[in-house]
């Protein structure tokens, strides 16, 4: 699959996930299967997104910076999952409020990915 | 016998820490990226700027203590209240000397210009913090004094 494609994916649904974390915060709810599901979902994009680039890497991509650039992917990873740990345990609005910074970071860190590997992106 | 039984048998209700774990998931992110930012620029080059990556290394691990003490304790941490003081203190001083003397900073650390490179974030966060712990303190006062009268 087209990383461009994965990388638009990774910031829609992390968007979507920081939009619906703030309603949720806002109203005062506490973290449910939606939320908690939208969560997931942007780790699951991400971790597509990660294997395509793995795979270009592997097939004679020229990395720069390869330690910088796993290590924002192996990042990107463990946060959804924190989130998620953080949104189940907590039962108030603020367990929402933590996938709301969850996301928000995830588009920060999508940002940055294409920075560190221009030609992963290509 | 059932009565003490049933106590320790019963679930116990899960701890909330309200909006510590705001703070908890954003010390985390900063703990994540700071520790890997300062072990590159250490094991990579650490003789090119020492004094910023020596600074890179503290902020990490103000920022890992932190985390640690804000998930353990929540908002009733006396030391995560002098951790996150010392934290201020440090992106207030590296704030300043970045813009006072750039020479000293060849290469860019979390607290260089009050945390520009990341949004600010790493000024505001130790101010929430303090303010959150120092709100809590206050709040457990008063609560604590007729409770203290009760036993008498």
């Amino acid at each position: 699959m087209r990383v461009s494609i994965l990388m638009i994916a990774v910031y829609a649904v992390s968007a979507l996930t920081a939009l619906l974390a703030l309603y949720y915060t806002a109203k005062d709810l506490a973290a449910d299967f939606v939320l908690l599901g939208a969560c997931a979902l942007v780790l699951l994009v991400w971790l597509l997104e990660t294997g395509a680039l793995a795979l270009r890497d592997l097939g004679g991509g020229t990395v720069g910076d390869p330690v910088t650039l796993y290590g924002y992917l192996l990042t990107g990873a463990v946060l959804p999952i924190a989130g998620i740990w953080l949104g189940v345990g907590e039962r108030t609005r603020w367990g929402s409020a933590a996938i709301l910074a969850v996301a928000v970071t995830m588009l920060v860190l999508q940002l940055r990915l294409p920075q560190i590997w221009a030609g992963g992106f290509a | 016998m059932s009565g003490p039984l049933r106590a320790s048998t019963a679930p116990s209700p899960r701890r909330q820490r309200g909006f510590a774990t705001l703070l908890v998931i954003v010390y985390g992110i900063f703990a994540i990226s700071a520790t890997a930012r300062a072990s590159v620029q250490i094991i990579e080059r650490f003789g090119t700027a020492p004094v910023a990556y020596a600074l890179s290394l503290v902020a990490a691990l103000t920022y890992i203590a932190a985390t640690v003490l804000l998930a353990r304790r929540g908002g009733d941490s006396r030391a995560a209240l002098w951790l996150c003081s010392a934290e201020l203190l440090g992106v207030l001083a590296v704030g300043v000397l970045t813009v006072l003397d750039p020479a000293l900073f060849p290469d860019a650390t979390v607290w260089s210009r009050f945390g520009a490179g990341y949004g600010y974030v790493p000024l505001v966060l130790p101010v929430v913090a303090i303010a959150y712990l120092l709100r809590r303190r206050r709040a457990a006062r008063p609560a604590a004094t007729p409770a203290a009268g009760d036993r008498l």
